[in-house]
């Protein structure tokens, strides 16, 4: 026996962090990267116009940033202490710097979706009175966008520091968490604010912009895959505590989470519906809606494995 | 041969490095309040602990808790040891559970749980570094409950905020009084005083018994020290 004493009972009785945490870091995800994504592309093409994909994707990250702070602020033991966190810094916590970064990109992103949605805002008469706000702002757009793009990838980025420095569960104190929370992000990001761009905004499903997409989608997913692998070896190689961590991926409710939803339907789902049927159907937007929401879910699924069978397999 | 002249390099190399990061590293050491302040250090005696529970219940009083809450719990565990004669009940194979363990917060030196808070509300204080709470700035996030590496932390459901066994800062040692589970405890299994001090009764006992702390792996530095039960006759 390595420790003549030792004990295995805890005060907190039960998760610290339950679902609704979850459901915020999917949130955060899907809100940096679908804009980023989005701004990539208009950086690349050096596009000036409001593509339906730049509409779309923004609208998407105002919509989840928001809803996830609503989970974040009712996770809270009291919502109504919300304002503290507002008031009183730390800059030694990952959590305080994310509140920064998160209260400089919620407006911006505001900024951003507004000039987006110019055209949209000027049909809705209850919304013209926004008319003037967007004209008198339109000087900070250029760099208003590249400032959210870089906190787009700092919030998605951010989600991964914010429980990695959680010391006591292998799964969840890992190195990688933060790339692979960015990777995820990029990739569910933008297959959500897609499957927006086509339904709602009436892109066309073959445009340049979806051929870009289409040609970025695979490499990402491809290194989402390679940074779970990396996280798995490293609780498969590493200390005891580690390897019995390990036993999450293969024993246990959320290791069916991890082979159905994360690997079943989050990778192999949008690989054989691209792959594997035939090229009208791959093609078409049925398609393009059935592989988007596999990543989605996949991605929900990854957030919900890392904070569940993290928390569960502590040393 | 080569290996000698590595050696030389590395100790050149750590030589000329650790003039640019000594500086560093004493700014970073000046804000811990140096040897002036005392290292309060408890001692939990496993031999001597019978599981009467005083302790708990002296720490709800004394701390206000809600009712059966107190900051620390004790993890019963059985005595036994496998193939051996129980010294209990005389069984080799009994399930008697007569070995107890303090459960609570082990006023780590280097505290995830004060890194880890967003408002600062669980700090340590200026005057006697004990990692307390500040109950006005918790947001209840709990973040540090996540962070503290023994789960040593919990929610109080009266305040909604988060709360840690602070050695009674505020309730009995502020009035020079010793904790209230030291004070409750009749068989001397607690004992509490000052480290840096060497004639308190803690360092004395310290410097002839052999204690050790809870998971040192984490570097965490604990200041709670255990007096394990020891076997005699293996
Ligand atoms: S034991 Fe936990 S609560 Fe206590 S100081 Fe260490 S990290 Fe903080
Ligand atoms: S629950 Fe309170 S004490 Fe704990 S980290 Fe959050 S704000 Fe700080």
């Amino acid at each position: 026996m390595d420790g003549s004493i030792e004990f295995t009972m805890g005060l907190s009785q039960g998760i610290a962090w339950p679902w609704p945490i979850a459901v915020y870091l999917f949130f955060a995800g899907i809100s940096g990267g679908a804009l980023s994504v989005a701004l990539f592309i208009r950086f690349y093409k050096q596009q000036t116009e409001n593509t339906a994909f730049l509409k779309a994707a923004s609208l998407m990250s105002l919509v989840t940033i928001s809803l996830g702070m609503l989970c974040l602020v009712l996770d809270l033991t009291n919502p109504l202490f919300f304002w503290r966190i507002l008031v009183f810094y730390n800059l030694n916590s990952v959590m305080s710097i994310g509140v920064i970064a998160l209260s400089a990109y919620i407006p911006l992103v505001a900024l951003v979706t507004l000039f987006a949605l110019e055209d949209e805002i000027r049909k809705f008469p209850a919304l013209r009175f926004l008319l003037p706000v967007i004209a008198k702002l339109r000087g900070v757009r250029a760099p208003s966008e590249k400032v959210v793009l870089l906190l787009a990838l700092s919030v998605c980025a951010y989600t991964g520091f914010l429980i990695s420095a959680l010391i006591r569960f292998p799964i969840i104190n890992t190195s990688v968490l933060p790339a692979l929370f960015v990777a995820s992000g990029l990739s569910a990001g933008a297959a959500a604010a897609k499957m927006l761009a086509v339904g709602l905004f009436k892109e066309e499903l073959h445009s340049s912009d979806m051929k870009v997409l289409h040609g970025i989608e695979w490499p990402i997913m491809a290194a989402e895959i390679l940074f779970i692998f990396m996280l798995a070896m490293s609780l498969f190689t590493g200390n005891a505590g580690m390897q019995s961590a390990f036993t999450a991926f293969h024993s246990g409710t959320w290791a069916s989470v991890f082979w159905i939803g994360i690997i079943g339907i989050g990778f192999v789902g949008p690989l054989l519906l691209n792959f594997a049927t035939s090229k009208a159907f791959s093609h078409s937007a049925k398609a393009l809606y059935m592989s988007g929401m596999c990543a989605v879910v996949g991605m929900m699924c990854l957030r919900l494995f890392i904070i569940y069978a993290g928390q569960n397999h502590g040393i | 041969m080569s290996e000698n002249l590595e050696r030389r390099r590395f100790l050149k190399c750590l030589g000329a490095s650790s003039l640019i990061i000594a500086p560093l590293g004493c700014s970073s050491v000046e804000e811990e309040g140096e040897s002036d302040q005392p290292h309060y250090t408890m001692v939990f005696d496993q031999n001597k602990c019978t599981g009467c529970g005083e302790c708990k219940l002296a720490c709800t009083t004394a701390n206000n808790l809600p009712e059966g809450k107190s900051r620390l719990l004790l993890e019963q565990q059985s005595g036994g040891v496998v193939g051996e004669v129980c010294p209990h009940c005389g069984k080799t194979d009994c399930d008697c559970q007569r070995k107890y363990v303090r459960v609570s917060c082990q006023q780590c030196k280097n505290a995830p749980c004060v890194t880890v808070c967003p408002t600062g509300a669980a700090h340590r204080d200026e005057k006697t570094g004990i990692v307390t709470m500040d109950a006005s700035k918790c947001a209840g996030c709990k973040y540090c409950i996540g962070a503290c590496p023994y789960d040593a932390r919990f929610i109080n459901k009266e305040t909604d905020v988060a709360d840690n066994c602070d050695f009674c800062l505020n309730s009995k040692l502020s009035k020079g009084e010793l904790p209230a589970c030291v004070q409750a405890c009749r068989y001397d299994a607690l004992i509490f005083g000052d480290l840096n001090d060497p004639n308190s009764y803690v360092s004395k006992l310290l410097r002839v018994k052999d204690a050790v702390r809870m998971k040192p792996g984490f570097g965490t530095e604990p200041s709670l020290r255990y007096i394990p039960i020891v076997k005699l006759g293996v």
